[in-house]
């Protein structure tokens, strides 16, 4: 009674110099351990989709007979249940939420791990992501400019060529297209 | 005579076969290589930072109409257009006298992670637009659209309308909340702002979505049917083709990526009209051009019902579609269709000449 539970460590405020890193990495684990609960609860509805299918395989079985005489015919039939299935739940509101969440607790531990990834590149000196964005932030500001001032001094100047296109190619000898299927019939329709 | 057949011994029989044309579809592939997909000619005319406008060289006399400009999707390579010769939308174009032109988005990389979708839409394509239009001393061009690249086609043409002469889209999403978009309602709770946060996302990423819409059929019957294929070279190859397209996805610029889906799956703004690009509103009622909207019944990504609506909300009066019994991607390399959708397309220029 009233031992440490290193469950609740990460609740624990950070403290003293390196509380930044301590903040970031509980949030880590926060995420991890979020990321663990949700998947748990996506693969359970899975695995429960696959029950449903597996029923409504038998019941198809049981009603239609003569059974499937191939292999193929029985896996084909397998295939047909099991989407049938799938695409029930995943139209529901529940699955897609589950699926979100999903993909949110991932995305917020990417931006974590960045933040952290940040901070090692700025004590080894090395080239970090912020730096790389400011540096595109200005080219691009340079570009427009550019543009702009192109623009400016010949105002009717379009897109222009590459800087070295290749020559033109020949055209070849006309040839007459070749005869199709008259092509399906187009339906007009009026303005609703 | 008992002439009753046993199911389980003609069960095992069928298993038997179909391990043993698994056996012969291994051996062919051993010895399949690299296949090669884009294969008509054509040359890169016009450059800037990653994109690519491409001019194909012409395989037939000048049909003498507006020459066409494709605008493909960002989040797929657009070779599907030109997969194989004989599966191939742009060179039933070729053939038929047309003057094709297509815009390649590239691979965007780190660099391209803060360009928004008004530098796609006002900035590329604008150019692509009017490096055309310079080209043949013209005013207007066909624009044709695919899937994500017809809505953007889309807002270019509303904002532009005067250089368009037809438009026509392909499998393109109009209204992206309609009770059959699956992806649709992935995307409404996911936060995009924190998913893109930390840069591009990922073509890996991208597919496995894709993959989630149809699991069992897209990641384990379609190579079971592989098995079946009897080690036939030209069935693989064909395959193969397929499967590299599926798998070279692009990552996406995070800033164009974000806006897209906040913009168009989560707050269907170019349908309530409330979609500005580039400091200006986007409005498919000034969209006055003729247009041919052309749809999948069997597509599963952007279902019929995301691109109908289109009719109703522009303002041109000349206004067809068509129902294509097809997938989103048999569209263009399905037996039927690879060869009757074009055709449909020149069929219907040829007559607004």
């Amino acid at each position: 009674m009233g031992g440490f539970d290193p469950q609740t460590f990460p609740g624990i405020p950070a403290l003293g110099l390196s509380r930044e890193y301590q903040e970031t990495a509980a949030r880590l684990l926060e995420l991890s351990k979020q990321f663990q609960q949700r998947y748990a609860e996506f693969a359970q509805q899975n695995a429960a989709i696959m029950q449903d299918a597996i029923q409504v395989m038998k019941k198809r079985l049981d009603a239609a007979p003569p059974a499937p005489s191939s292999p193929t015919e029985l896996y084909d039939a397998w295939i047909d249940c099991a989407e049938g299935t799938y695409a029930q739940a995943a139209h529901s509101e529940r699955f897609a939420r589950l699926l979100a969440e999903l993909c949110n607790i991932s995305s917020a531990f990417k931006v974590e791990r960045g933040k952290l990834t940040e901070q090692i590149a700025r004590h080894l000196d090395l080239p970090s992501r912020a730096e790389v964005d400011t540096l595109h932030h200005q080219v691009r500001a340079l570009k427009l400019a550019m543009r702009a001032a192109a623009e400016a001094a010949a105002p009717h100047a379009t897109a222009s060529r590459p800087a070295a296109p290749r020559p033109a190619a020949s055209r070849p000898p006309s040839a007459r297209a070749k005869s199709s299927k008259p092509p399906p019939k187009l339906r007009k329709r009026g303005k609703k | 005579m008992n002439t009753a057949t046993d199911p389980f011994a003609d069960m095992l029989q069928s298993a038997a076969a179909m391990q043993e044309s698994g056996r012969a579809v291994l051996r062919t592939m051993m010895g399949l290589g690299d296949v090669e997909v884009g294969t008509s000619e054509k040359r890169c005319v016009y450059s800037e930072d990653k994109i690519c406008l491409y001019r194909y060289t012409a395989l037939a006399r000048s049909a003498n109409l507006k020459p066409v400009l494709i605008c493909y999707a960002m989040v797929n390579r657009p070779y599907l257009l030109d997969l194989q010769p004989d599966r191939s939308f742009i060179r039933e174009l070729l053939l038929a006298g047309l003057d094709v032109y297509l815009l390649d988005w590239g691979y965007p990389d780190g660099a391209d992670r803060f360009l928004g979708l008004d530098v796609y839409v006002d900035g590329y394509l604008r150019r692509c637009v009017e490096f055309v239009l310079n080209e043949h001393a013209i005013d207007s061009l066909t624009l044709l659209g695919v899937c994500q690249g017809g809505t953007l086609s889309l807002c270019y043409a509303a904002l532009e309308h005067r250089q368009i002469a037809q438009l026509i889209t392909m499998v393109t999403p109009v209204d992206f909340k309609t009770p059959e978009n699956l992806l649709s309602k992935w995307a409404q709770h996911i936060d995009f702002g924190l998913l893109t946060q930390s840069g591009n996302v990922s073509g890996d990423f991208l597919n496995l979505i894709y993959l989630s819409l149809m699991p069992f059929r897209l990641t384990q019957q379609k190579y079971v049917n592989l098995l079946q294929l009897q080690g036939d070279r030209v069935q693989l190859e064909n395959f193969m083709r397929m499967e590299k397209w599926i798998f070279d996805s692009p990552d996406q610029p995070a800033t164009a990526f974000r806006e897209f889906i906040q913009w168009f799956f989560q707050e269907n703004r170019l349908i309530r009209e409330e979609l500005t690009l580039a400091g200006r509103p986007v409005r498919l009622e000034n969209l006055t051009a003729p247009v041919l909207n052309i749809f999948a019944s069997k597509d599963h990504l952007v279902p019929p019902s995301a691109s109908i609506p289109l009719g109703a909300r522009i303002g041109s009066k000349d206004y067809q579609s068509l129902e294509v019994d097809a997938g989103h991607i048999g569209l263009y390399v399905g037996g039927k269709t690879r060869k009757s959708v074009p055709a449909a397309v020149v069929a219907w220029l040829q007559s607004r000449r």
